[in-house]
């Protein structure tokens, strides 16, 4: 009797889902005798107690483990928060947004009667600058016979539009390193906007004049864009040819002063000797470059003298050439226009030839058979779009600095596999006795050699 | 009848009692239910951490995805209709870009034990050798300064996060600050020397091939990529080490007694270039092949230290492994800097500076004034670090301008805050620039000055010098040159 019961309540159970229905018969035949009335009440209670406890369920479920889909919206909803956030952060560190600046940072005060100057005027940094060499030998303009030349570069203080700008200035920046400690130069790399009114290019000038007049010691001050690397590693610069000149540039004497090409000389690697006369050139180059309305009518005046100038705000560059032009009497006769050697090499024409280069020639040479610089004008890969198609700049940049790290790897035994590869593979095993390579092969000491020991 | 009518009764009174009693039990059991959904129950839990459980059980991979410290490029790519032609720098895929174009090197012999090259067991007479035959490449700059190398690098590809390069960047730009100050030379390195010893252990063979490639190097001093100068002004005390040949930041107590495994750090330390630096690089090495010998060493090292967690062999704690088993041998020769931060961790340093720019002046090098700041953890090239990516960011470019203002001093600018980009002039242009000297002294510092006297050898010094070196043979007892002017 038992059993019967039971099994009568359990298939009771099963039938009504989750709640046992108050059946007081428990399913037994005799419910037939129930009058319509009552059953159909049953029957809604029923109805009512099994659609609140399906409720009940469903919140409960949907509370705890959720619904299919709703569990991953859920973690990709946080996700999502997440990458926000992580957006947020990277559009606020590529920003030109300072904590500090008020929102909207108020415009220098434009006033046409005042010129824009550099700083105060020097006029006897020479004498100035001989008598403090005097007073302190120890740190003398020229060291083992060479002049004291420090190489001048920089970026801009955020990081780049892209990623890759970034990692191209890195490798520029190595490839610098490497250069300079071969050949006894210093570096200084400049991250920060010394003056405001003369910001992107024109940005070199108060830097430039700024650390000449910090660094008495320093004989040649060489600036040099953050997108030129160089290419020759053993070449340099033949300061003795130098010797009655002020400043030293790469370009062509036709092109500047017959066809007065914009083009004629280029900004992007130049020396500047430590002088009253770079001084001067420097206070009289400047006024082209005040950013805003001085710029951009300068950059009108430019366009209509220079040939082939496109219509933008003056640069340094066209400002350059155009001063040369204007007042050749007083600056050219110690300009040195150099165009022996490439001390700026201008990419289009010799990335391609890397190849050929290595077959037939040696590093050494700094000219077209081995060029020393090898300038990326126009590519700039720390803004959103160049000049030239990406692919292209890229490759061509990513070839020059592994054709250039290839002569440094020399001396350790390695070299790039494939110029545009990044990995390397051995060319030499090691041994025993490494000092007889280094002997062959370290650039310095063939350098130091070549200069010879003359005081 | 009326018995079993009475039993009836009895019955179907049971079976309504139970039948109560099921309802009362699973209505108890659903509220007991929804309330551990929406209060918790205490150590038993709330519902999702049971799934919490269940999905970490069967998805390991997906947990991976912790986005709080992970730095993954989540910008949408914008439109790229500009692209056909490819001038928009934003839509180009560079690793397409990278071709090897020569087959990898013969793979080694897996029986071979792992070697960072040939035995060389006469390195100090072939140094003082070479160093006689080449007067002009001293390895001495000057009395108590030696010649030094710093050593850094990151890996050739652009970095999985796309601000990494940027960090990378100011990185080199502060040692490169760092080092023309103090006339240090500077190699940054960004080749794989050796693809079994890749990862935090490359650096040995690029140190043992540096030592080897530059004999007129007398110290040569590893820093990680993640290691900041913080203090400009400050110079290693060289004289301290002239008996010993390997420096690193830590603590005897910590390596020796606790042999806990972060009791010294290999991310900044000072290394002579001599036989003894060789012989230790190849002790170190055997840790480091990458598959089956570093993970096995990384178990060893776990169940050796105190407090290292599992993973595979770092070199670091194969260093304080190495200490502490082969005592005798090694520690002579090794000095364990405290006494100024050669490494600064980070996390205690630099929500300090503004109380440091206040109190005290560069120059100090330690608590006071840090000459390092070492970002361990934050791994700002890769994805996923060990601390939030803001906060890592945010104060590597406090750290950085901390170090930028000591250089920006020298020429009369600071920047506007620790946090910005901009800076500020802190004196007026004056047409009598040399007379205005930096409050450092940072400009033509005395560690800078160029003796003289000591670079150009006359002929006649010339033997006076080869004595000198002949003297130093075995460079790594006579570790100083002898004051010349005291002669």
């Amino acid at each position: 009797m038992g059993q019967e019961s039971f099994t009568a309540q359990k298939r009771g159970v099963g039938a009504a889902a989750t709640l046992p229905t108050t059946t007081p018969n428990g399913g037994r035949p005799a419910p037939s005798l129930l009058p319509r009335g009552r059953q159909i009440h049953k029957t809604f209670n029923n109805i009512k107690i099994t659609i609140l406890c399906g409720f009940v369920t469903i919140l409960v479920l949907r509370g705890t483990i959720g619904l299919g889909n709703l569990v991953s919206s859920e973690s990709d909803a946080v996700n999502q928060h997440l990458i926000e956030e992580t957006n947020r952060l990277l559009d606020e560190i590529r920003s030109d947004k300072d904590p500090d600046d008020p929102d909207n940072p108020s415009e220098p005060e434009y006033n046409p009667n005042v010129t824009y100057t550099l700083g105060p005027k020097i006029t006897n940094w020479d004498q100035e600058r001989k008598s403090w060499l005097d007073r302190n030998p120890d740190f003398p303009n020229y060291v083992n016979g060479k002049a004291r030349i420090l190489l001048v570069t920089g970026s801009p203080p955020n990081p780049c539009d892209n990623a890759i700008g970034d990692h191209y200035l890195l490798k520029a920046i190595k490839n610098k390193i490497d250069y300079c400690r071969l050949h006894g130069i210093e570096i200084v790399y400049n991250m920060a906007h010394l003056d405001k009114e003369l910001a992107g290019y024109w940005a070199k000038l108060p830097l430039i004049r700024r650390l000449m007049l910090s660094h008495p010691e320093v004989e040649w001050i060489w600036w040099m864009d953050s997108d030129a690397l160089f290419t020759d590693m053993v070449f340099e610069v033949p300061l003795k040819k130098y010797d009655g000149y002020n400043m030293v540039i790469h370009g062509y004497p036709d092109l500047l002063f017959d066809q007065k090409s914009w083009i004629a000389v280029n900004t992007g690697s130049f020396l500047f000797r430590n002088c009253q006369w770079s001084l001067d050139l420097l206070d009289v180059w400047a006024p082209m470059g005040p950013k805003g309305p001085v710029r951009d009518e300068a950059g009108r005046v430019l366009t209509a003298n220079l040939k082939g100038r496109p219509a933008f705000e003056a640069d340094d560059q066209s400002a350059l050439i155009y001063l040369f032009i204007s007042q050749r009497n007083v600056w050219m006769d110690k300009v040195f226009v150099e165009n022996a050697y490439f001390l700026h090499g201008y990419w289009a024409g010799l990335v391609d030839r890397y190849e050929e280069m290595i077959e037939k020639y040696h590093p050494g040479l700094g000219d077209e058979r081995w060029p020393f610089v090898t300038h990326f004008v126009g590519c700039k890969p720390c803004g959103s779009y160049g000049d030239y198609p990406v692919e292209k700049c890229l490759r061509s940049m990513e070839r020059a600095f592994n054709f250039a790290d290839n002569q440094v790897l020399k001396l350790y035994g390695f070299r790039h596999r494939g110029l545009v590869s990044p990995k390397i593979k051995r060319i030499r095993n090691e041994t025993v006795t490494p000092l007889e390579f280094v002997d062959q092969l370290d650039i310095r000491h063939s350098a130091q050699g070549s200069s010879g020991s003359q005081s | 009848m009326t018995e079993s009518w009475f039993g009836q009764r009895r019955r179907r009174q049971l079976q309504r009692f139970l039948q109560k009693g099921k309802l009362t039990i699973l209505c108890l059991f659903l509220t007991i239910i929804v309330l551990r959904g929406n209060l918790g129950a205490g150590k038993f839990g709330t519902p999702e951490t049971d799934i919490e459980e269940i999905r970490e059980t069967f998805s390991f991979y997906r947990k991976r995805v912790e986005p709080r410290r992970v730095l993954e490029e989540a910008e949408t790519i914008k439109n790229d209709d500009a692209s056909a032609s490819g001038n928009n720098y934003a839509t180009f895929d560079i690793n397409k870009m990278f071709v090897d174009e020569e087959g990898d090197d013969i793979k080694p012999d897996p029986n071979k034990p792992y070697s960072l090259g040939p035995k060389i067991s006469d390195w100090d007479e072939q140094r003082a050798d070479w160093l006689k035959r080449n007067p002009n490449f001293s390895n001495f700059l000057g009395p108590n300064k030696p010649r030094v190398l710093l050593v850094t690098g990151s890996a050739p590809k652009p970095c999985e996060n796309p601000v990494g390069d940027h960090y990378l960047l100011k990185s080199i730009k502060n040692k490169i600050d760092y080092c023309r100050l103090h006339g240090i030379e500077l190699f940054y390195n960004m080749a794989l020397l050796d693809a079994e010893m890749a990862g935090f252990w490359a650096k040995l063979p690029l140190i043992r091939k540096l030592l080897l490639s530059h004999p007129e190097v007398e110290f040569l001093w590893w820093m990680d990529s993640d290691a900041m100068f913080t203090d400009m002004a400050y110079e290693v005390p060289w004289e301290r080490y002239k008996d010993r040949n390997f420096v690193m930041h830590g603590w005897n107590e910590m390596v020796y007694d606790e042999k806990n495994w972060i009791g010294l750090n290999t991310g900044s330390f000072l290394l002579r270039n001599c036989q003894w630096s060789l012989d230790i690089l190849d002790a170190w090495a055997p840790m480091g092949p990458k598959g089956k010998v570093r993970d096995e060493a990384g178990k060893v090292l776990t169940s050796a230290l105190k407090g290292r967690p599992v993973f595979e062999a770092d070199d670091q704690s194969a260093m304080v492994y190495l200490l502490v088993t082969e005592k005798d041998k090694w520690a002579e020769k090794v000095y364990l800097e405290n006494h100024y931060y050669l490494h600064g961790y980070w996390g205690i340093l630099v929500d300090k500076y503004e109380e440091m720019m206040e109190n005290y002046h560069p120059g100090l090098g330690d608590h006071r004034w840090p000459l390092v700041t070492h970002f361990v953890g934050c791994k700002p090239c890769g994805k996923f670090g060990d601390y939030p990516v803001e906060r890592c960011l945010k104060q590597m470019d406090r750290a950085f301008n901390f170090g930028d203002n000591q250089i920006l001093q020298m020429y009369g600018f600071t920047h506007k805050s620790l946090a910005s980009r901009r800076v500020k002039r802190t004196r007026n242009e004056t047409s009598n620039p040399l007379e205005v000297k930096d409050d450092l002294g940072l400009l033509h510092p005395a560690f800078k000055a160029v003796k003289f006297s000591n670079f150009f050898p006359l002929v006649g010094d010339i033997t006076f010098q080869s004595g000198l070196a002949a003297e130093c043979a075995f460079a790594c007892q006579c570790a100083f040159m002898l004051d010349m002017d005291s002669d």
